[in-house]
C-alpha cells in the first residue's frame, strides 16, 4: 500500500451553540445577553484511507459525520489537527482539492435549479474544465447506467427525488474525481432507485478506483458498497475495519425468536443464564434472545427452552449488518 | 479570466433560455421596474412644477442626475442582484457550501447564478432619461465628454454593487443582514439630488462613509458648465476603492463562515 490518499490527524471541530431561554422572554433575554456552550462535534479523529478505497461512515444524528465530511472537503476549517487529501490540505487549497473530489450533500442540490439536466451538465464541464472527448464518453456512460436519457430535457426543479438524485449523483461524478464525499445519498428513496445508485457507486469506483466516503442511515447500503465501515459516536471512532472482518468477529452470532402461547410468560432455565443474553422479551409474546454457537447450539438451546416454556413458534436468525453496529454502539457507548 | 469570461456567458446563455421560458414574468418584471421609474419621475415632475430650481439646479440638471442613478443602478441590478439573496438563499440553506464545493471563485458563481431581467428596463428608461436632459442641457458632447460618460456609469455601477456587497457580507455574521442591506440601498435615492440641499453631516456621509454621492451627482456635475465639484474626476478612484475594500470583507466573512460553518 502506498501512502493513503486522504490522511486524517487528531482532527478536532466544536461549534458555538448559543444558549437560549424557552419563550418570548428567553428570546429577548438572549437579544441583551449572550451565554454560549461549546459543542465538542468532532473529538479528535484519525484516519487513513487508501486510493479506490469504499468507506460507509456511519453514525447516529448528531455524531460528527457531516461535520467530518465538511472538512475533508475543505468547506470547514478544523480547529484541530489535520486533514491531507492527496497531499493537500483542502482547506487552505481549497480550489485545487475541489477539482479533484465530488460530492453530493443530502439534499442540496448541486445541480442547477431552473435549467434543464443537460445544460446543468455542460456548466460543470466548464467549471471543471472537462475534455470534450472525455465529457462525451462520461455522459454517455452514466446516461446508460443510470437511466438519464428521458431526464436529460428536464429543468431540476420538475425532477421528482429519485431523478433528481440520479442526476446528483452523475454531476458529482463527471469529472471522475480522485475522492467522491456522498453524505446520505439514499434518503428517502425507493427501493429500485437506491438499487440502481448503489451499483453505479460500486461500478464506477471500481472502473477508476474512486476513492467513495458514504455516509448513510440505511446499512444496506454500506453492505452494497463498501468495503469499509466506520463508526462514529459523539464525535468519536468508535470502531473501524474491513466489513469483512466485521462479519467474521460476528458470525457466530445469532439471535433466537420465540413466540409463546398467548399469556404466558417467558421462563428462562437457570442453565442458560450465562450463555445467552435476553434481548427482549413480553412484547407481543415474543422474546428474543441472542447466543453465540461456539458456547451453545441452536438445537441445545431450542431443547432448553422448550422444556421449560409452552411455545408457539421459533427461528433461528443470523445477524444482519444492522444488528452487528448495534451491537458496535452498545459496546461503544 | 477567459475561463471566467467563458463560463459566465454559459451561465448567462442558460439564463436567457430560461427567461425566455417565463415570458409573462419577464414583461411583468420590466413594467414593474418601469413604473418605479415613473413614480420616482413623476415625483420630480411635480416639485419642479411649483419651483423653477432648487438651490440653483434646475429641472433637466436633476434629471441628468437621475439618469446617471438609473444607468449605475441598472449594472447592478442586471448583473449583481444576487447579493441581494446571500443570507436566505445561500447561507440560511447550506448552498454555500455547494458553492465551496467547486472549483470557481464564490463571488463569482453567487453573481453568475442570477441574472436580473428587471434590470433591462432600468437600462431603457436611465438611456431614454439621459439623453433627454441633455438635449435640453447644452452640453458640448465630444469624445471625451463620451468616454467620461461611460466611465461614470460604470462607476455608478461598481459603487452600488461594492456598497451592496459589503453590507451582504454582514450575513456571514447574523445569518441574513438582507434589512441592513435595504436601509443602506434606499439612502442612494438622497444621491440623487445635489448634495447642497443636504445638511453637512448627511453630504459628509453620502460622500466619504458610504459614498453613494458618487453613483449619480458628483460625476454629474462635470458635465454642468461652471458647476463641477471637485469631487467629479475621483468618481472611478472612489468605486476602484470601494470595490477593493468590500471584496477584502467579503474574503475576511468567507473565512469567518468557513470556521464557523454557520
Amino acid at each position: 500500500m502506498g501512502r493513503p490518499i486522504l490522511e486524517v490527524r487528531n482532527l478536532v471541530k466544536n461549534y458555538q451553540i448559543l444558549e437560549r431561554e424557552p419563550g418570548l422572554k428567553g428570546a429577548v433575554k438572549a437579544l441583551f445577553k449572550r451565554t454560549y456552550r461549546q459543542k465538542e462535534a468532532v473529538r479528535g479523529i484519525n484516519l487513513d484511507i487508501q486510493a479506490g478505497e469504499r468507506v460507509g461512515y456511519i453514525g447516529f444524528n448528531g455524531a460528527g459525520k457531516s461535520t467530518t465530511i465538511k472538512m475533508l472537503a475543505g468547506v470547514l476549517k478544523p480547529d484541530g489537527g489535520s486533514v491531507t487529501v492527496d497531499g493537500r490540505d483542502p482547506h487552505r487549497e481549497r480550489i485545487e482539492n475541489a477539482k479533484r473530489i465530488g460530492a453530493v450533500f443530502g439534499q442540496r442540490t448541486q445541480l442547477f435549479w431552473d435549467i434543464p439536466v443537460q445544460e446543468s451538465f455542460s456548466l460543470l464541464k466548464e467549471i471543471y474544465q472537462i475534455e470534450d472527448a472525455e465529457y462525451a464518453e462520461t455522459l454517455q456512460l452514466f446516461t446508460r447506467e443510470l437511466e438519464l436519457q428521458p431526464l436529460l430535457d428536464i429543468p431540476v426543479r420538475q425532477l421528482s427525488l429519485g431523478q433528481k438524485m440520479r442526476c446528483e449523483l452523475a454531476a458529482s461524478f463527471l469529472h471522475r474525481p480522485r475522492i467522491v464525499y456522498l453524505d446520505e445519498p439514499t434518503i428517502g428513496l425507493d427501493i429500485d432507485i437506491k438499487e440502481t445508485i448503489r451499483a453505479f457507486i460500486r461500478e464506477i469506483s471500481e472502473e477508476w478506483g474512486t476513492t467513495v466516503i458514504l455516509t448513510t442511515h440505511d446499512l444496506q447500503d454500506i453492505e452494497s458498497v463498501c468495503d469499509r465501515v466506520i463508526v462514529l459516536d459523539d464525535g468519536r471512532i468508535i470502531y473501524d475495519d474491513q466489513i469483512r472482518t466485521l462479519k467474521e468477529t460476528f458470525s457466530n452470532e445469532r439471535t433466537l425468536e420465540v413466540t409463546l402461547e398467548p399469556h404466558r410468560l417467558f421462563v428462562l432455565p437457570e442453565t442458560l443464564k450465562n450463555r445467552v443474553q435476553l434481548l427482549e422479551s413480553g412484547a407481543d409474546d415474543m422474546t428474543i434472545l441472542a447466543f453465540d454457537q461456539r458456547q451453545i447450539t441452536s438445537g441445545q438451546l431450542i431443547r432448553e427452552i422448550v422444556s421449560h416454556n409452552t411455545i408457539q413458534d421459533v427461528s433461528v436468525v443470523v445477524p444482519k449488518m444492522e444488528s452487528l453496529i448495534r451491537k458496535i454502539y452498545r459496546k461503544g457507548a | 479570466m477567459r475561463r471566467y469570461a467563458r463560463l459566465y456567458l454559459l451561465y448567462i446563455k442558460s439564463h436567457f433560455k430560461v427567461m425566455m421560458e417565463y415570458r409573462l414574468d419577464f414583461l411583468l418584471g420590466i413594467l414593474s421596474v418601469f413604473f418605479q421609474q415613473f413614480a420616482a419621475l413623476f415625483f420630480l415632475t411635480v416639485v419642479f412644477s411649483h419651483i423653477e430650481t432648487l438651490k440653483g439646479w434646475d429641472y433637466y440638471e436633476i434629471l441628468f442626475i437621475y439618469g446617471i442613478a438609473f444607468l449605475g443602478r441598472a449594472i447592478h441590478h442586471i448583473f449583481f442582484d444576487n447579493l441581494w439573496t446571500l443570507g436566505w438563499r445561500y447561507i440560511r440553506t447550506g448552498n454555500l457550501d455547494r458553492v465551496l464545493l467547486r472549483p470557481v471563485n464564490p463571488l463569482f458563481q453567487i453573481v453568475a447564478e442570477r441574472l436580473q431581467q428587471d434590470g433591462f428596463g432600468q437600462l431603457l428608461i436611465g438611456g431614454a432619461v439621459l439623453y433627454t436632459a441633455s438635449l435640453k442641457l447644452a452640453i458640448d458632447w465630444g469624445v471625451t465628454e463620451v468616454i467620461w460618460l461611460v466611465v461614470f456609469v460604470l462607476s455608478s455601477g461598481a459603487l452600488y454593487i461594492a456598497i451592496n456587497l459589503f453590507f451582504a457580507t454582514l450575513s456571514f455574521w447574523m445569518t441574513d443582514s438582507l434589512p441592513i442591506v435595504s436601509a443602506v440601498f434606499s439612502l442612494s435615492d438622497f444621491a440623487r439630488y445635489p448634495m447642497a440641499i443636504y445638511s453637512k453631516v448627511i453630504t459628509f456621509i453620502l460622500t466619504f462613509i458610504i459614498p453613494y454621492g458618487f453613483t449619480a451627482f458628483y460625476p454629474a456635475t462635470f458635465f454642468f458648465e461652471g458647476k463641477q465639484s471637485a469631487f467629479a474626476l475621483a468618481t472611478p478612484l472612489v468605486a476602484g476603492v470601494s470595490l477593493v475594500i468590500a471584496y477584502r470583507f467579503w474574503t475576511f466573512g468567507l473565512q469567518r463562515f468557513a470556521s464557523t460553518g454557520t
